[in-house]
């Protein structure tokens, strides 16, 4: 569904990417580890085009979609849900979704009760204005709005990022379903233990280097992945 | 009566200011070639009226289309290669394509100010011992409705979400699928569109020629200020306010006094209240 | 005189030799072109005006035109009603310039952009229709006769001779302007351009910069209002109209935004061109319009600065060139330590006595989301202390409360036990704190140099006009204080890139240019945001040694924050880890690595206990 290869991307002189191959497949879920600066957030918004000065090539469904730009690939069914969400703060829930389903024109439309069944609590809050949601519920609505928009594939980078410990299990679960649901997913993730209930396999970054491939399982009681959060 | 004309003019201002203002809130830039717009759209009006002679109703749908194509044109050309620039570089561009646009009236049109007819001629409507006009009736309806059309649009069309999704936050409308440069052209189309008819209502009246430029961005600038810039009912009751303030100090004081009033409406609302009378509320995005 | 001195002074007159020498040049020709020449010096004075105003300090303003209708009224008024003499009138029309100026900036600079140039529009608009409806003074819209300049009993009607008066007026009032864009007020007013939370972090006050900015601007150009009024014969408000205030921008614009050679030129060569191009006189305005839209697409700091290199050297530099084998050098530590004292600076830190920084309970809200909630943290005289937690986790909010960028809601700020509730943003520097942002905020238009110097603080309005002046006769204290930011610059290692453009640097140099800039007023505690985000493994080795000796041999205390977790334990003595908003936990090093707390923020290792 999703190959990287030879993924570089650079801003000014700083190498933030060097050389990142990655295989997707249909269905498939994988997790990108690695602490803070390693270049996962790079990795997942050049290949998503919302970052496009990189070098090497992304396919995404057979297609090659290295330099197209974040609207026109999010319109063939590669979604990202951001590490700061990047919502409208004065639009409703629902207006929300109105605009992500944007996305999914000239494909079949996914029924926004798909994302409040999910989330139980957007359902409540249809009319609210996203800027007023807590940290969790905007995370809820990112999510949703990836969803709308009919994706093959979603980018997700760091969902767990600020919420409540309280939440995260029901989250798990909502990311679960989507997963089962036939989404090949992405996960950008710091949280191990998020990492390791949603992805079988994973890669660990460092310095813009993959320092380690293999089940997320071995990752999570490896020393050397402790080692590389720390150096 | 008094009222009348001045709310006749103040629903003008009304049309113009909303244009500055949706190209603001979609694009942050603000538009200073404005004035040049709506002259575009009041020379179009002479060209399909009286130089086509085929009457106004085709004016009023060609007319929006012609502006707003020349608008997103400016857009398209000019300002989308030096979008990265800063603020101090976009904005003095607009202004000097906007004289620069003025300038190419008056190499193409040598003669200082031309006219149009007037749309709905006829003998002025009595009510009561208030005389009022047909055109003052028509050009402050259609004025009105044509600004409504213009916010619904805005507010409530998909295509208008898109711009709001675009004004709240490029990267997250990127990431609902809407084409960065497509939406900034749409913007500059609609807000140059909406210059347009308040060119054509504003031809019969006050005539063409550069001084309309000049006047239009001025007096559509004054309102959206007033109003609030990035509120788009600010700027209906902004044009509005300021047409009926500008009309009673013509009337009450003097004629020289009447763009003194609008200047001084300006200073008071930026020192007192420097978001506008009309602002909209604002949700801080975390 | 010293050549430094020389090089100096006769900087500080260039621009008026040049003015004298096109004038005499003038005498060769016929009175026609004396005409157009004393024109062009009078629009060359303006753009050296509007240099400051909109190349500098990047303002835009349509106001131009108001303000040459007040010098030349402002002139020709008293001459005609009151019998002033020349000079002295043109003295008072300068003054009213200035006057009008400072009104015209004191509402308006509380804005920026679009709605400074509606201020401005305001101004422009009111002055023509005072002096149209005051008939009785300014003859209304008809104009008003202006005698010919007569000074002790000479009268200065002939072309050659006025275009002498003229030009000998203009050289020395462009002196004062000359030496104030060249030194200390002009750097800080394009820093503030460049880069306004640094420019304030450094004590540069915006708002009064802005002020003074346009109060020389303006009296300059009523200057040139007053003086260039008798060559008309007939000054009237319609010539003074907004047509004018908007080509005068065209003169800093085309000519040069970082120079006063840039507004001269500007103004004198496109005053020139409708003169020499008589048979396109038609096109004139519209070929301008282009030329100006044209260079701000291609060449946005003008085209005098792309053909000229100006006072600073720019040179390419390669990505990856830097710092193959420059090793930190801790001999420059003593030389600035010496440099410094030479103006004035405080003894080193000692450990003991106050904590130099406290914060105690602090909390501050954005609508729902509590960004900073009920935090205190103490920080010890010459310790390295850092600050770590996810993204969102208040950490930047709590440098901006600290630093005073924000206010906090609740909660009070000490250094060494005084209050800070009170002080600015922009005095902070003065009580010895200074800071470093996530985004290396240098000043990219300036030099290294010059934004270290800007980094001592002197940056008031009057000590920015005293250095200026001192800079224009290269005085003792000037070159203390370029020594001392030299010095400052060798122990960071970047002593060889002292002329470049900070903004060419690479980011890994752009970071130590902020650690110069932050340590050369010798502060007592620095506050380091993410200062080794996005270098690489082995500069952030280097900028840990750096810091490190700084703090040893400096005894400046610091506050760090850093995501990378084994650059802060090996710096910094304790470490106070925030998330959420709040405090979880404070312990020196070894003991935040190992606390469960902490490790479940970043590894979810363990749902928390309740």
């Amino acid at each position: 569904m999703l190959e990287v290869s030879g993924l570089r991307v650079a801003s000014g002189a700083v190498i933030r990417v060097d050389g990142l191959d990655l295989s997707l497949p249909e269905r498939g879920c994988i997790a990108l580890l690695g602490p803070n600066g390693a270049g996962k957030t790079a990795s997942v918004e050049a290949i998503s085009g919302l970052l496009r000065k990189a070098a090497g090539r992304v396919i995404f469904d057979g297609s090659d979609v290295t330099h197209l730009e974040a609207s026109r690939i999010v319109r063939r069914g590669m979604a990202l849900v951001p590490q700061l969400r990047e919502l409208f703060p004065n639009f409703s829930v629902h207006e929300t979704l109105l605009a992500g389903s944007h996305a999914a024109r000239g494909r079949s439309a996914i029924p926004f009760d798909t994302v409040y069944d999910l989330f139980p609590r957007l359902a409540e809050r249809r009319h609210q204005l996203a800027g007023s949601l807590s940290g969790g519920e905007q995370q809820m609505l990112a999510i949703g709005r990836a969803l709308v928009s009919n994706p093959k594939a979603m980018l997700l980078d760091e969902p767990s990022a600020g919420l409540a410990v309280g939440i995260f299990r029901a989250f798990v679960n909502a990311l679960r379903r989507i997963r089962d649901s036939g989404v090949a997913m992405l996960l950008v993730e710091q949280n191990l233990e998020i990492a390791a209930a949603l992805a079988d396999s994973c890669i660990v970054l460092a310095a813009g280097r993959v320092v380690w491939r293999g089940s997320t399982r071995d990752a999570t009681s490896s020393e050397e992945i402790r080692q590389a959060y720390f150096a | 009566m008094i009222v009348v004309g001045g709310l006749k003019f103040g629903a003008i201002y009304s049309l113009a200011a909303l244009g500055i203002v949706v190209i603001y809130k979609a694009t942050r830039i603000v538009n200073f070639a404005h004035g040049a717009f709506v002259l575009a759209g009041a020379y179009a009006t002479y060209g399909i009226v009286e130089g086509l002679n085929i009457g106004y109703w085709p004016a009023y749908v060609l007319v929006p289309i012609a502006a707003g194509l020349l608008a997103a044109a400016v857009e398209f050309g000019i300002l989308r290669p030096i979008r990265q620039a800063d603020m101090f570089a976009l904005i003095t561009s607009t202004i000097f394509i906007g004289i620069g646009l003025s300038e190419v009236y008056r190499l193409v049109q040598n003669t200082e100010m031309l006219g149009v007819r007037n749309p709905l001629p006829g003998p002025p409507i009595f009510i009561g011992d208030v005389i009022i006009t047909k055109e003052q009736i028509w050009v402050l309806v259609g004025a009105i409705i044509s600004a409504l059309i213009g916010v619904a649009i805005f507010g409530y069309a998909p295509i208008g979400r898109g711009l709001r999704a675009m004004a709240a936050n490029a990267r997250g409308a990127a990431l609902c699928g809407y084409s960065n440069d497509g939406m900034n052209a749409m913007a500059w189309f609609l807000g140059g569109a909406l210059a347009g008819l308040a060119g054509i209502f504003a031809a019969p009246s006050k005539g063409i020629s550069p001084e309309l430029a000049i006047s239009m961005i001025t007096a559509g600038f004054v309102a959206a200020v007033i109003g609030g810039i990035d509120s788009l009912r600010g700027a209906l009751f902004g044009g509005l306010i300021l047409g009926v303030a500008e009309t009673f100090a013509a009337a009450y004081v003097s004629s020289a006094m009447k763009n003194a009033v609008s200047f001084l409406l300006l200073f008071v609302v930026l020192l007192w209240r420097s978001e506008g009378l009309f602002p909209e509320a604002k949700i801080r995005d975390v | 005189m010293s050549s430094g001195r020389l090089r100096a002074v006769m900087g500080a007159i260039a621009p008026s030799a040049v003015l004298l020498a096109i004038a005499i040049l003038g005498l060769l020709f016929d009175t026609y072109w004396q005409y157009v020449f004393a024109i062009s010096i009078t629009a060359a004075v303006i753009g050296s005006a509007l240099a400051m105003l909109v190349g500098y300090a990047r303002c835009i303003t349509i106001a131009t035109g108001a303000m040459l209708a007040v010098g030349a009224y402002g002139a020709t008024i008293p001459i005609v009603h009151g019998s002033m003499p020349f000079l002295a009138a043109v003295a008072a029309a300068t003054i009213l310039g200035a006057c009008a100026g400072w009104v015209l900036a004191v509402p308006g600079v509380r804005f920026r952009s679009h709605n400074l140039a509606m201020i401005t529009l305001v101004f422009q608009a009111v002055v023509i229709i005072v002096l149209r409806e005051s008939k009785t003074l300014t003859g209304g819209a008809e104009g008003m006769h202006v005698p010919p300049p007569v000074i002790l009993g000479i009268s200065f009607e002939k072309d050659a001779d006025f275009l002498l008066l003229s030009a000998a007026l203009y050289a020395l009032a462009v002196v004062p302007m000359t030496v104030l864009l060249a030194g200390a007020f002009g750097k800080n007013l394009r820093a503030l351009a460049s880069n306004e939370n640094a420019a304030r972090a450094f004590g540069i006050d915006v708002r009064n910069h802005l002020i003074a900015a346009f109060t020389f601007s303006s009296a300059l150009i009523a200057f040139a209002g007053a003086v260039s009024a008798p060559r008309f014969r007939i000054i009237d408000p319609d010539s003074y109209g907004i047509f004018t205030s908007i080509f005068t921008l065209a003169y800093p614009i085309i000519g040069g935004m970082g120079s006063i050679w840039g507004g001269l030129a500007g103004g004198g060569i496109l005053r020139l061109i409708p003169e020499l191009l008589r048979p396109l006189a038609d096109y004139i305005e519209l070929i301008f319009c282009v030329l100006v839209v044209a260079t701000l697409t291609f060449f946005p700091d003008g085209l005098a600065s792309a053909f000229w290199r100006g006072t600073t050297r720019r040179h390419r530099v390669k990505p990856g060139a830097s710092f193959t084998a420059r090793a930190i050098e801790l001999a420059p530590m003593a030389e600035l330590f010496a440099a410094t004292q030479a103006l004035g600076a405080a003894a080193p830190g000692r450990r003991g006595g106050d904590p130099i920084l406290a914060v105690e309970r602090a909390s501050k809200s954005y609508g729902a989301l509590r960004a900073v909630d009920d935090v205190s943290l103490t920080v010890q005289p010459c310790s390295l202390h850092g600050l770590m937690g996810p993204n969102g986790a208040g950490k930047t909010t709590l440098f901006n409360i600290v630093s005073g960028f924000v206010a906090a809601d609740s909660g009070n700020v000490r250094m060494s036990g005084t209050l800070l509730d009170r002080i600015p943003l922009e005095a902070r520097i003065g009580l010895g704190m200074t800071r470093t942002f996530q985004h290396a905020a240098v000043f990219e238009r300036l030099s290294c140099l010059d934004n270290v110097i800007i980094g001592l603080g002197r940056n008031g309005i009057a000590q920015g006009i005293v250095r200026s002046v001192g800079q224009a006769f290269a005085n003792a204290d000037s070159r203390s204080e370029r020594r001392a930011a030299q010095a400052a610059l060798a122990a960071v290692g970047l002593g060889v890139r002292k002329d470049e453009l900070a903004g060419a640097l690479p980011l890994g140099d752009q970071r130590r240019l902020e650690i110069a800039r932050a340590i050369v007023s010798r502060p007592r505690i620095i506050l380091l945001d993410e200062p080794v985000s996005g270098v690489s493994v082995e500069e952030a080795r280097r900028l840990r040694e750096l810091l490190l000796a700084i703090n040893g041999q400096l005894g400046i205390a610091m506050v760090v924050i850093e995501h990378n977790i084994g650059f802060l334990s090996s710096l910094c003595q304790r470490i106070s880890v925030m998330s959420q908003g709040r405090i979880l936990a404070e312990d020196d090093a070894a003991s935040i690595i190992a606390d469960p707390r902490v490790r479940h923020v970043y590894f979810g290792e363990q749902e928390a206990a309740a």
